[in-house]
């Protein structure tokens, strides 16, 4: 029941992101920020959804664009503010943590951390890969987490990879991105937002992070056991945060080293990475935009 | 009269025909090749060098012969090209120039095993071809590259490399129209930032 509720809710967004009428500016922000508020307290199901009829409505004032045009930030200042602070957590104790772990922890654990990590993270992919029209894929990522949740113990092992079932990975973000109207670039994701610790982000993919929490069995699981924070998700989300950042340390290093306004860089940098997967998951629809959008960019140099 | 004014008018188009024929052969390398030389070449200079001094002027080099590093700029500075002055211009572009080649210098601390595929190359109605190409790695998954190239009556020259979807020059493009934004919208202050980059 639980499941089905949220899979409407998505797909009702995922119907409307593009097309309706839509009001610009502050009105819908207040309520993305409350229903983010709520969210610590009331039901998770009903603020995802305010959430996500929120960040639609704010979400397409930056429509008709070709591609060429800046990423629409028009809390750039808070913005800025978040990425300071993220900055500075980073800093002090996020990337310390990555350069120890990478560097001290031996390779195969850091692959077995990642394998339980990723193992964890199939459900999700493949309740994704449901609503974005390719079943055959989400039984693939269903039937790699079945083998490696038992002969690969817990995840540990990647034994689906070996037997030829390739890893895939998506998101609600992505799911969205898809199913928006022609005329909406995977560029224009809404506005952009910075989340605290988690980073660059927008309109559709934080609502995205939001239907992925939400549907995550092994989100639901454990509140509904009553497991403690602190042994499970606590840890989950470390690791998590400390995998991630140990991989993308060669990255963001270097565009921090050579950009002259990091925060426009990356702001850059992570609305074309998202753009391209959302593109290659559209690709059996419209090839042609991605050159397209290339011609137009030529254009207007 | 009018006799004459036809003369002309064909001495003319001789004259245009011969100059294009002219640039033809600078553009006969077909943009795939271009991308592997490119690649073999820069590999060559990983291997051999390390990073410094001679390494950085061996990839300005490569940045010279193989990119358009004018049109490279021109994109990445967008509306404030137009804005700029033709000393600042060229000042910018000396800086951007040598401030890729260190950042391509540095990148890579020694060659460990990477190669290049060329894949598919798409032309495109514009004059540009866009090249697929997959940087494999020893360990880990290979890396997706897309290469723009260009022949604007140089030959074919790189315009832009896109790596698993980020564009280098979007990107540039972004961060510096934001610098410039947030120090008074003139270009001025960006080239002495990247002059003082260039100059550590």
């Amino acid at each position: 029941m639980h499941f089905k509720v949220q899979a409407a809710c998505a797909t009702l967004l995922v119907r409307f992101w593009p097309g309706i009428p839509r009001a610009c500016g502050g009105p819908g922000l207040a309520l993305i920020i409350e229903s983010v508020s709520k969210s610590m307290t009331a039901g998770v199901r009903r603020s995802v959804f305010a959430a996500a009829v929120a960040a639609a409505l704010v979400g397409g004032c930056a429509s008709g664009d070709t591609g060429a045009a800046e990423v629409w930030d028009p809390i750039e200042t808070p913005n800025r503010f978040i990425f300071a602070i993220n900055r500075t957590v980073d800093m002090i104790a996020v990337r310390p943590l990555a350069v120890m772990y990478r560097d001290g922890v031996p390779e195969p654990a850091q692959k077995s951390v990642r394998n339980v990590l990723d193992n964890l993270g199939e459900p999700v992919t493949a309740i994704n890969e449901v609503f974005q029209g390719d079943p055959s894929r989400a039984a693939t990522t269903m039937a790699r987490f079945l083998v490696n949740s038992t002969l690969g113990v817990a995840g540990l092992f990647d034994v689906a990879t070996t037997l030829g079932m390739k890893r895939t990975k998506t998101d609600a973000g992505q799911t969205i991105g898809m199913w928006a109207a022609k005329g909406v670039e995977p560029e224009n994701g809404g506005f952009y937002l910075v989340l605290p610790l988690a980073g660059p982000s927008n309109a559709r993919d934080a609502t995205g992070l939001m239907i992925d929490y939400a549907i995550d069995p092994f989100q639901i699981l454990p509140i509904a056991l009553n497991v403690d924070w602190f042994y499970y998700s606590a840890p989950r989300y470390a690791l998590t945060a400390i995998d991630y950042r140990s991989r993308t340390m060669f990255a963001l290093d270097d565009l921090e080293k050579n950009s002259v306004d990091y925060y426009a860089a990356l702001r850059s940098a992570y609305t074309q990475n998202r753009a391209e997967l959302i593109r290659a998951k559209r690709e059996g629809t419209d090839s042609k935009s991605e050159l397209e959008r290339r011609d137009n960019l030529a254009l207007v140099r | 009269m009018l006799l004459l004014a036809c003369r002309r008018v064909v001495l003319c188009l001789a004259v245009g025909a011969a100059a294009a024929v002219a640039t033809l052969p600078a553009s006969a390398a077909d943009p795939g090749q271009l991308i592997q030389s490119t690649a073999t070449e820069a590999i060559d200079i990983i291997k051999k060098t390390t990073p410094g001094p001679a390494r950085q002027a061996a990839i300005q080099q490569v940045l010279q012969t193989s990119f358009d590093l004018p049109y490279m700029g021109q994109t990445a500075l967008g509306v404030n090209w137009n804005k700029a002055t033709e000393a600042e211009r060229a000042r910018f572009l000396k800086a951007a120039e040598s401030a890729e080649a260190r950042a391509y210098s540095e990148r890579f601390g020694q060659y460990a095993g990477q190669t290049l595929t060329v894949g598919k190359v798409t032309p495109r109605p514009n004059g540009l071809f866009i090249v697929d190409s997959q940087l494999s790695q020893t360990s880990g998954q290979p890396v997706k590259l897309q290469w723009e190239v260009r022949d604007a009556g140089r030959g074919l020259r790189i315009t832009d490399v896109k790596v698993e979807g980020v564009s280098m020059i979007m990107t540039r493009r972004s961060d510096f129209n934001s610098y410039i934004q947030s120090h008074g919208g003139t270009v001025e202050p960006l080239i002495t930032e990247l002059e003082s980059r260039a100059a550590r």
